[in-house]
This record gives structure tokens, sequence and C-alpha cells, in this order.
């Protein structure tokens, strides 16, 4: 079978991780938010497009190239979604579940209908980085290599923080035990507040790689987030690392599933995923058993 | 408490616009449609309802219908064929409405048919081409677009003429799309050309390169696509950061939009397509309505809106024909109707199928959208073949 042919599974593999790569950064958003208040934010993949309309708005008025505007947009994100925490979600962060997903929920709905208002229906690309360049008899499309690689960068960029920092030790310390936390002296109402502009400036950076990639409009944030959803069970709630390596896994999956059998398939593989990870680890790859 | 009453009166005053009644007057002549003006068929549906309100306004204009003033009543079905059904429901029995105009979309047609035929309601469909919407031995349904299955024929025969044999197919997984497909497979096979490779992808699709990977290793001469805008776009623009080189590529839909030249640029350069109806076709009317429709909307009209604008025309003469808006009289003015308008001749078999308007290929030339097959409608030279996107 020509398939099997090593070019080829070596083009699919690049392309799974290069997409992989956009998925883990939204979904390590997601998942820090999750980890730290227990809140699924509905809106993430709407914040992800504001970081989708924000890079289209900044390259047809001022000409502006995607990867200059991140510097602008990421900044501006991270700072919305800082105080967005303690406006709305801090009010929903320890009450029943469903009044979070609710609230995010009336946030994704309201965001979408904004952009419908000012953009249209109609779907929007950035055209720049367009083609691509060869490694030996590899294809390696420009804006999915440079996408890929700034997603991963920003990705290992908030993990070492988290790591290795004395805040992101104070992150993981609210995720671990919020009230424990507290009693330590930790500020857990600042704590939330950075997560979540974190955690947006994240979803925001991969809008902008979005942008170079895909045409999106503003209802493109239902196939992410469902993708998301999948991503951080098959990773593992609120694990940040999970979700990295779900997001990675799912990339390439879709791509050989894409690639083997149709592209059809490779939409319902990431739940196909998910169900089978559930099976044979509940948990998730990387969750603990948590009351 | 404040806080809270002031949440209510706005939630209240929101949900008060939603189930605001249609205000009509009681001698207006209703006509009711739902496009889409969200989701993957936005664009197209958005032109469509434009070109139709053009209709509208001209015949108000005019003095109106059998001396009624006209009014238009749309909704948006989100590109979901489950939404059309239920809105053109709402449209008969709620809103009460006096004519029908479909959808945009073979897909959300299917499902608006069922409904206008359940209630016997003639409707004028533009927007819909695949021909399995006429085979199911319905009596209300008028088609304006000449049939999906005709869409690839001459360039089928281009390729043909050129020496090309083999050819990769792929098509959205939706009834248009696949009649697109069905008509491909024929022709070729009628014309000793082989289909190298084919696959079906979902709405929803983004993503093609797996696919262009695989259609890179059959090696394939040219590439068809039963698709609309989105994916087209998209396909082309994956085709070049994968390197995909075949001798024609052809599109349903995407081309045909003015939209396919702004997103892709020079990367549209030489993708043929298909189109209904170009501002350049000489039909009484067409050039006068492409320059109208451009002073309100500010681009060239594609085709899509030329059809709503047609099917306001055939509307107009059948239910002047009809002399009222009867329901069986129009179905049966519509039946008899032999016309040309603007946008092109209508005349329908027993089925309601369109049989009278001959299909046209496109292709991108120097930033433009040409009409390039047959010959007597052509604009512009079929350029062949397709550049290789390193020679650009």
């Amino acid at each position: 079978m020509e398939l099997l042919e090593a070019d080829i599974l070596l083009q699919l593999l690049v392309g799974g991780l290069l997409a992989g790569a956009l998925y883990a950064l939204l979904a390590c958003g997601l998942n820090l938010i999750f980890g730290v208040m227990r809140v699924i934010n509905l809106a993430h993949a709407e914040l992800m497009l504001v970081g989708a309309f924000g890079a289209y708005v900044l390259f047809n008025i001022f000409g502006l190239h995607p990867l200059l505007s991140l510097f602008i947009i990421v900044p501006a994100i991270f700072v919305v979604g800082y105080y967005f925490q303690r406006v709305l979600i801090e009010r929903v962060v320890e009450r029943p579940m469903l009044t979070s997903l609710l609230a995010t929920y009336a946030v994704s709905i309201i965001l979408i209908n904004i952009g419908l208002l000012i953009f249209s229906a109609d779907f929007k690309s950035v055209p720049v980085l367009q083609g691509s360049f060869l490694v030996g008899d590899l294809v390696v499309s420009k804006p999915r290599f440079t996408a890929g690689l700034i997603s991963l960068a920003l990705t290992v960029a908030v993990y070492q923080f988290l790591e290795r920092t004395r805040l992101g030790k104070a992150v993981r310390a609210v995720s671990e035990h919020a009230q424990v936390a507290q009693i330590c002296g930790i500020d857990v109402r600042k704590i939330r507040m950075l997560t979540f502009g974190m955690a947006a400036a994240m979803a925001g950076a991969a809008g902008v790689m979005l942008s170079i990639i895909y045409s999106f409009w503003p209802g493109s944030g239902i196939d992410f987030i469902q993708k998301c959803f999948a991503i951080i069970i098959i990773g593992g709630m609120g694990n940040f690392v999970g979700a990295f390596y779900g997001g990675l896994l799912l990339g390439v999956v879709e791509a050989f599933v894409g690639g083997f059998f149709s592209t059809q398939w490779a939409e319902a593989v990431a739940y196909l995923l998910l169900v089978t990870v559930l099976l044979i680890r509940p948990t998730g790859l990387k969750g603990v058993a948590r009351a | 408490m404040k806080h809270r009453l002031s949440l209510l009166a706005v939630f209240s005053a929101v949900l008060a616009l939603l189930v605001a009644p249609v205000v009509t007057h009681a001698k207006d002549i209703v006509v009711g449609t739902s496009v889409a003006l969200t989701g993957k068929y936005a664009r197209t549906g958005q032109e469509q309802l434009q070109g139709f309100q053009m209709w509208v306004d001209e015949v108000n204009a005019r003095g109106g219908l059998l001396g009624q003033k006209v009014k238009l009543v749309h909704y948006d079905d989100e590109s979901k064929p489950e939404t059309g059904a239920r809105l053109y429901e709402k449209l008969i029995t709620d809103d009460k409405v006096d004519l029908l105009i479909g959808p945009y979309s073979s897909d959300v047609t299917m499902a608006a048919s069922t409904v206008a035929e359940k209630h016997n309601f003639p409707m004028v469909s533009s927007g819909a081409s695949a021909s399995e919407i006429w085979e199911r031995g319905y009596k209300n349904t008028f088609g304006l677009y000449t049939l999906a299955e005709l869409y690839m024929d001459q360039i089928l025969e281009l390729g043909k003429e050129k020496g090309l044999k083999k050819i990769a197919l792929v098509y959205e997984n939706t009834s248009f799309p696949r009649g697109v497909a069905a008509g491909v497979k024929t022709k070729a096979k009628q014309l000793g050309m082989q289909i190298v490779f084919e696959e079906e992808y979902g709405k929803a699709s983004t993503d093609f390169s797996s696919m262009i990977i695989k259609i890179k290793s059959k090696k394939p001469d040219m590439v068809i696509g039963g698709s609309y805008l989105p994916d087209s776009t998209g396909f082309m623009r994956q085709a070049k950061e994968n390197r995909l080189y075949t001798k024609i590529f052809a599109f349903a839909v995407g081309p045909g939009l003015p939209d396919f030249g702004t997103n892709l640029g020079l990367d549209a350069e030489g993708v043929m397509g298909n189109t209904q109806w170009e501002p350049t076709l000489k039909l009484p009317g067409a050039s006068e309505f492409a320059a109208k429709y451009k002073a309100k909307y500010g681009h060239e009209p594609g085709y899509h809106a030329g059809g709503g604008y047609g099917a306001g025309y055939v509307l107009e003469e059948a239910v002047k024909k009809a002399g009222s808006t009867d329901r069986d009289k129009v179905r049966a003015a519509l039946f008899a109707l032999d016309t040309v308008n603007a946008f092109g001749r209508f005349k329908v078999d027993a089925t309601g199928k369109q049989i009278g308007k001959p299909a046209y290929a496109v292709q991108w030339l120097n930033g433009e959208r040409h009409i390039v097959l047959p010959e007597e409608a052509a604009t512009a030279k079929v350029a062949y073949p397709f550049k290789d996107w390193g020679k650009r």
C-alpha cells in the first residue's frame, strides 16, 4: 500500500503535530482555568476568536503582520481576562457547576453575536505566510509551521512559569487546595485573576495563529471547544501537561485517520479517542483520581 | 435588587423584540423565505437574499404586484436543514405568507421542500440544484438553477480535449456536492476518463491536508471539487501549502463568487469553476441589475444574487399569469411558464426541475472572474494548464 511509504507517514506526522500544538495551546488554557477555579470556560473558543479577529483587524487597518500583532493582542487579552475574572467569573467560582457553565455559555453567546454584528457571518482570513518550504522531500507549510512552533513555545513557556516561579507555584497551590493555599498566605483571588488572564491570553494567541492557517467566522468556536473538551478529558481534567499531550495526540491521530481513512472520520476521531481513553483510563492520561 | 430589576427589564425587552409579530398591512402580498445568514452558506445565502430584496424594491416602485405592495419576511436558517424545515413551517402556518421563495443550498431545500409539499404550497426555489430534490414526485418545488449534475461537464470535456485522463474527485457529504460528484462520475465514464481518487468530507471540514497528501500520491491530471465557498478556498490554500499541482483545478460554487478572489488573491489565478449567471451574459436587464446591485451593496453581484433577483421575476410573472396568489393557480402558472429574465431562461419539466437554463464555466484570470465556456458566452479564452505554484 503506497500510503505506508515513509515520506507520506512523515508528512502526516508533521502536519498532525503542528495542528496538535495549536489544540494544545488552547486546551492547556482551558484546563488551567478548570484546575484553579473548577470552572469550565465555555467561552474559551470565543476568546480565541477575539484574538483571530484582532489579528484580522490589525492586519487590514494597519497592515500589521499577525506575528507582530501577537505582541499587542496577547497582553491586551491578558488584561481583559484578568479583570473579566474579577467582574464575572469570581462570582461563580465555588458555586454549583451549572452556574459557571451558564455564565460562561452566556458570555460565549454574547461574544458570537457581537462578532456577527461587527464582522458579519462571512469567512475571514489573513493572507500572510502562504506556501511552503522543503526539508528534503518533506513539504512544510509556512503558516502551519510558524503557528505550530509559536504555540509550542508559548505552552512550554507557561509550563515553565508554573513549574519554576514562585507565582507559578502559588497557582499550582491554589489548584491543589484553595483553602490551604489561603491559609499559607496566598491571595487566592489574585491568583485566580492571574490564571484567567493567562489562559485568556493563551486562547488569544491561539486565535492569532488560527488566523494565519484557517478561514474563520464568529461562529467558528464550536468546532474547537468541542475538541478541547475531548482533549482535556483525554489528558486529565485540570492537568496542564495532560492537556498538552492530549492536544498533540489528537492532532496526530486526526492527521493519520484523515490519511488512512477519510477526512470525515478525522472529525469524529476526537470523540472515539475520548471514549477509548475513558474506558481504559477513566481519569485521563495524566489525571489522578480525586474525590 | 435594583440591579436585578433592570436586568429583568433588559431581558424582557430583548424577548419582546424576538417575538414581535411581523407587522403587515392588510392588503400586502407577503413573500416568505429563509436563507443562511450565518453558518457555512452565509455568504451565498446573504447574496441570494439581497438579490431578491432588489426585486421586492423594484416591484414596489413599479406599483406592486396585482396592485398590492409586496412585503418580504425572511429568517436565518443557520445553514441547517432542520432549522430551514422549522422556519418554512412557521412561514406557512404562523406568518401565513402568500408566496414562498426557497432557501439557499440543496441541502436545506431538500428539507424545506418537504414542508412546502406537505402544505401543497408552490415554492420558487432559487439556490438549489441537486437533482434528487426533483426525484421525489413533489409538485411544488420549482428550480431556477442548472442542475448540479451538469456543473462540471464542460470542464471535463476541456480536460478530455487536452488529453487528460486521471481525475481526483473530492466533495462535501451533502445533497448538492454529491450531485456534482455523481455528474462528474457519469461524464468521466462517457469520456473514458478515470477517477483515481474519490473522497467525501464533512460540512465542517476545514483541514484538507491529509486528503491532499493522499491525492498527491495518486498523481491526478485534474482536481474537481464538489464544494461551497469556504471549503474550495481552504482546499486551494492548502493545495499550495502542500505543493499539489495538477493541470486543472475546478470547484463548484467558490470560484463563482468574488470572495474567492479576495480571499485567495493570486492563488485564485487559473482556478476554474461553474457559474449559473454572470453580469456579462446577454440577458434582458442583467447589466442594469449588476450596476444597481453594485451601487447598493458595494460589490459586483455573483450568481447567487442573480438567482435571488431572477426568482423574484419568475414569481412576478407567475402571479400575473395566475391573476391571484391562489396556490393552485400559481402552481399551474409556474409549470406553464417559459420566460427569459435577467437571470436567464425559466422552464421546468413536469417535476418542477429546471430544463431551460444552460451551464457556464468560469476561470479566474488576472484577478477577475471570466466565463470561458461555452465559447458563445465567453468573455476570455481558457488559460491552460494551471500554472505550477513554483512558477508564479
